[in-house]
């Protein structure tokens, strides 16, 4: 349980992490556009595309610590 | 523009059939049936229905709206139900555990057991359903937007807001007591055709493509699009609380809440949890559109009418009112569950609480209870006019005061006390309206929310610490359910 609770700690830090931290530091600006899109929308459109990818991960490790439980 | 508004009435007609479809079947014993549909949903369904739930009229108009009207900040609402997905991937699984193992059906059957306190849990469920009127209020606005704009504003604001909360009422009380999986099919089918057909038209009709779009963007649009954007203090510290504060309430809503008891297995809530981010990308697609409109509508239209606004003026007349259709079911069919919600909570979990009723009085009840609270929220659309999105942030300030009592009471911290949990919500709630009714929805550049809900934690900690010797045995035996048991909890039962 303790395992799994600090992964599932890890995963909220990331993805909570990209979306208010990835602004704060950098993106929340016009230009450069990155993939011709102005550099706010570029970072918006892709940490929603990032975040299954780290809650999948997540779900993966989750899965593989306790693989009986939960069925 | 009669096709549109044949189109709206046979769209509103069929759905109501749909619904009385399903409702048909039902017996009148079946609210808790309903409530919770015996824990069986497999992963695929909880998530068919919670994208139906989740995603409404706020998505189709109030997200450009905002887009339109403040610019930058829009992007919160991004954010907002990721980290609110990464929050539930453990949250409702052990909810779950605990609402198998002791029988919950609701979001106060939770509380209530969890601080061994009737009371506390008549008062949770009393003012979440009131909480919820701000949401049924969205889905108001949401309508009368539309008629507003397919009557080219012959239908005042005011006339089309009434309209709005008849056509609401009249299909909630009679297609039945809960949407079935067709109406949430057909709404969501409709929501993503018609949304992803105006984002794909949208470029290539007014700009040329979505290359010479960014650029005009760029040009002309420049930090409009960032933070704080059109606002005045909307800025990084705004956006970092909002998110936290949203994030955090958003499975306080109590239909939300509700799915945890809806899922077969907690394996079903964390499949859920990776996939439900997958629908933020339509929200991506309806903001980019909302920036859109600044350059191609002018600035004087009133936000929540942008996106219908465009459709009229982008596509032929057909597919518009294919289009207006699709609107109106996203008002529509998730508002269903949430007045049913409001409307149960108030019948099962107030009303019969204090005094035990028949399930079949109940369920009368409930129904009965339709008209008023959609009144309500209805008296509150008329009162207070606003974009969606200051709606929605609004019920977020009050819902998130639930999170200490429900998850850190409820999942993790056994020294926390009703006593606690009680004073916490009530100085959360206190300091929401003082702030808001003084014109300060932002505090030393915080969400006003957010400063409401650090209060709150402080005074549900202290509190709790002060009468931690009044903890019942019956609360240790909740956290043993989850944390002391060798085998594994799902099993116990």
């Amino acid at each position: 349980m303790r395992t799994a609770m600090r992964n599932w700690l890890v995963g909220v830090g990331l993805v909570a992490g990209l979306y208010l931290l990835g602004p704060v530091i950098y993106f929340n600006r016009v230009y450069p556009f990155i993939l011709g899109m102005p550099a706010i929308i570029f970072w918006y459109a892709l940490v929603p595309v990032l975040t299954p990818v780290i809650l999948g991960t997540l779900y993966l490790t989750d899965r593989a610590q306790n693989p009986k439980g939960d069925e | 523009m009669g096709i549109v508004i044949a189109a709206a009435v046979i769209g509103v007609a069929l759905l109501t059939v749909l619904g009385m479809a399903s409702g048909a079947r039902e017996s009148r014993s079946s609210l808790a049936g309903w409530l919770v549909n015996r824990r069986n949903m497999g992963p695929w369904l909880v998530w068919f229905l919670l994208g139906t739930e989740i995603y409404t009229a706020f998505t189709f108009q109030g997200l450009a709206g905002y887009a339109y009207a403040k610019g930058g900040p829009v992007f919160y609402n991004v954010a907002l139900n990721d980290v609110a997905y990464s929050l539930g991937f453990m949250i409702l699984p052990l909810i779950w555990i605990l609402g198998k193992r002791f029988r919950y059906v609701t979001q106060a059957d939770f509380v209530a057991g969890r601080y061994q306190s009737r009371a506390l849990g008549m008062f949770v469920a009393l003012t979440t359903a009131i909480i919820m009127i701000a949401y049924i209020d969205l889905n108001i606005t949401g309508l009368g937007a539309i008629f507003h704009v397919i009557s080219h504003s012959r239908l005042s604001v005011m006339w089309s807001d009434i309209l709005g909360f008849f056509v609401l009422a009249t299909a909630v009380y009679v297609g039945g007591i809960r949407g079935n999986a067709w109406q949430s099919v057909v709404k969501d089918v409709f929501m993503i055709v018609a949304l992803g057909a105006l984002f794909l038209v949208f470029p290539y009709h007014e700009f040329h493509g979505f290359g010479p779009m960014f650029r005009a963007f760029g040009k002309d649009l420049g930090p409009v699009m960032t933070l704080p954007g059109k606002t005045k203090n909307f800025g990084l510290l705004w956006l970092v609380t909002t998110v936290l504060m949203t994030g955090m309430g958003q499975w306080m809503w109590p239909q939300w809440f509700g799915v945890a008891y809806t899922a077969r297995s907690p394996r079903s809530l964390k499949i859920q949890a990776v996939f439900m981010p997958v629908y933020q990308l339509v929200k991506v697609a309806v903001i980019i559109v909302g920036f859109g409109a600044l350059l191609v509508l002018g600035t004087h239209q009133n936000g929540n009418d942008v996106i219908v606004i465009l459709a009229r003026r982008l596509f032929s007349t057909p597919f518009f009112a294919f289009f207006v259709v699709a609107a109106i079911f996203a008002a529509l069919v998730p508002a269903g569950p949430i007045i049913m919600t409001s409307a149960s909570l108030l019948a099962k979990n107030v009303w019969a609480e204090h005094r035990p009723q028949s399930d079949a009085r109940i369920y009368r009840a409930t129904k009965l209870l339709v008209f008023p609270l959609t009144f309500l929220a209805l008296f509150l659309a008329l009162g207070a006019p606003s974009l969606l999105v200051a709606i929605l942030l609004v019920a977020y300030d009050f819902i998130a005061q639930l999170f200490p009592a429900i998850v850190i009471g409820g999942l993790f911290w056994r020294g926390a006390t009703k006593y606690g949990a009680f004073w916490g919500m009530v100085a959360g709630w206190a300091a929401d309206a003082a702030l808001l009714l003084t014109g300060h929805g932002v505090v030393g550049g915080m969400n006003a929310g957010f400063a409401a809900l650090i209060l709150n934690g402080a005074v549900f900690m202290i509190v709790s610490l002060a009468t931690s010797k009044r903890i019942s045995p019956a609360e240790h035996q909740h956290f043993a359910v989850l944390y002391e048991t060798h085998e594994d909890p799902a099993r116990t039962v």
